[in-house]
């Protein structure tokens, strides 16, 4: 690892309407878990008076239902260019991704390992998507028969509750990760602001995805941090 | 405890509706206004404030006559039900007696078990507090468990005056019901017992006068098999997951001060961040 001092130069990763669409989203499905967590186990059947009662509880959740269906819109709404390149991120894969992979395990358990060339999105980040592209789809569409039984067979509101609880189950199980990598873990919580913000420290962006910055380096539109100390390679 | 079984003969049935009284009396469930149904029968089937339902089926045998049959129709106390299987709450149990009852204080009301009962019927009632907030508890028969604990048998059998429904030990209650059936047979060809046991066997069992579809009861029921994965696959498989990523970044936590811990030890002068 270098032993330089980073620079404190910030670059934009990602737009305000994601930022919008990333917070709905986390916020709907915590409040979505928590308010369900009683009818998962009953370990957490106290939440039921803090809830309101399992009226309240049902009531909160089906707010946050709707509220669950609208991130993809949002992001659409607002920065539909940024929806188009994560949608195609999500269908490119190369060699390259795989590798990232046995690089991905050495570094979460904080082994030495090396920067796998990553675009905008990285090989991880990508499964995170396809994996909550998929379970949201599970829930939502699920969701409708549960919320409204007397529109749909029973064979499908059976077979919804099957598929709502495998849904979230999935869901939740990968997210804790997504939190981990995201607020505690050493070399990737500086990206967390990304979704805060929607900037990114440069020195971990030209780290983690060396393509994509280099390219908007191309652009003009980021520092060369290699700049100040090879300006006679200063490009273009 | 030996099982205990409400054995129902519909061809010793009159249809006197003196069951139904009798459940809304003991009970204390009040009466449900409906609208004229087409034939004697009071409600389209059971609700949650009608346990019991006599149907009234006007069925042609195929030989040109016209049978009028009639069923007690209530709640079928499976050997495994569906309903006990999928409530979230442990609401719903099985007594000593085999009845499958309901905890009325751990009901929560979501319905999961209404939208699961093969025979459909378990249903929703909407109660109001002091503060005029409602809730919902699920409701149907509950084989007088209340009366059997004091001795007593099921409020419907006990004022059943043709004897069309018996209340005893299982054995003894199939027993009475093949030999019913051997009676019948020549005057009802298509006579049988039902007691299915895709949901273990019942412990109310009908000696039925035609075909369980022509009762409006399914042939072959089951306890759902989304019910099954749900709940024996997917709900612990769920947890086990969220348990393995869990340990799995406290696991990354600590290598990763471990590993850290060296690397300032080995450039204990580096001064610099790692961030």
């Amino acid at each position: 690892m270098s032993k330089q001092p980073k620079s404190t130069a910030k670059v934009r990763r990602f737009s305000k309407g994601f930022v919008l669409a990333h917070a709905v989203n986390a916020i709907s499905f915590f409040a979505l878990y928590i308010t369900a967590l009683p009818m998962y186990t009953e370990f957490f059947d106290w939440l039921y008076p803090i809830l309101g009662g399992p009226e309240g509880a049902r009531l909160l959740h089906r707010i946050f239902a709707v509220a669950f269906v609208s991130p993809t819109f949002i992001w659409i709404i607002f920065d539909y260019k940024g929806f188009k390149v994560w949608l195609k991120e999500l269908v490119t894969w190369k060699k390259r991704d795989l590798q990232f992979f046995t690089e991905f395990v050495k570094e979460l358990f904080g082994f030495n390992f090396k920067h796998i060339r990553q675009s905008f999105f990285n090989a991880g980040e990508k499964i995170n998507s396809l994996i909550q592209i998929f379970t949201a789809i599970l829930i939502i569409g699920s969701g409708f028969p549960m919320w409204f039984p007397q529109f749909f067979p029973r064979a499908v509101v059976q077979w919804g509750y099957f598929f709502h609880n495998v849904g979230f189950g999935l869901a939740i199980a990968v997210i804790v990760g997504h939190i981990y990598l995201s607020v505690v873990h050493k070399s990737s919580r500086p990206g967390y602001s990304g979704v805060v913000t929607g900037e990114v420290p440069a020195w971990w962006a030209k780290d983690h995805y060396p393509d994509w910055y280099d390219e908007e380096v191309k652009k003009g539109n980021f520092p060369n941090l290699d700049d100040p100390k090879h300006k006679k390679n200063k490009g273009a | 405890m030996a099982e205990f079984v409400k054995y129902v003969d519909v061809t010793k049935c009159d249809g006197c509706k003196a069951c139904m009284v009798a459940c809304k009396n003991w009970n204390d469930l009040p009466a449900e206004v409906t609208e004229f149904q087409g034939s004697v029968q009071s409600h389209p089937k059971t609700s949650a404030d009608t346990w019991n339902v006599l149907q009234y089926i006007e069925h042609e045998n195929g030989k040109g006559d016209l049978e009028y049959l009639f069923r007690h129709s209530s709640c079928m106390h499976c050997k495994e039900a569906a309903c006990e299987k999928v409530c979230p709450e442990n609401a719903i149990s099985y007594s000593k007696f085999g009845s499958v009852v309901i905890d009325q204080d751990k009901c929560v009301g979501c319905g999961y078990c209404v939208e699961n009962c093969p025979f459909e019927v378990i249903s929703l009632k909407t109660y109001k507090d002091k503060n005029g907030k409602e809730y919902r508890k699920s409701q149907k028969c509950t084989m007088c468990t209340d009366r059997l604990e004091e001795g007593l048998q099921p409020a419907c059998v006990t004022t059943c005056h043709t004897d069309a429904m018996q209340f005893g030990q299982k054995e003894a209650m199939l027993e009475k019901a093949e030999n019913r059936l051997s009676e019948i047979k020549s005057r009802f060809p298509n006579a049988n017992i039902y007691n299915p046991q895709g949901v273990g066997g019942t412990h109310t069992i009908y000696v039925l006068a035609e075909k369980p579809s022509v009762y409006g009861l399914p042939e072959s029921p089951k306890v759902p098999t989304s019910a099954v994965l749900w709940k024996d696959y997917a709900q612990p498989i769920g947890k086990a997951m969220i348990g393995a990523t869990t340990m799995a970044v406290v696991g990354a936590f600590i290598t990763n001060s471990i590993m850290s811990k060296r690397k300032n030890n080995h450039d204990e002068d580096g001064g610099g961040s790692h961030e």
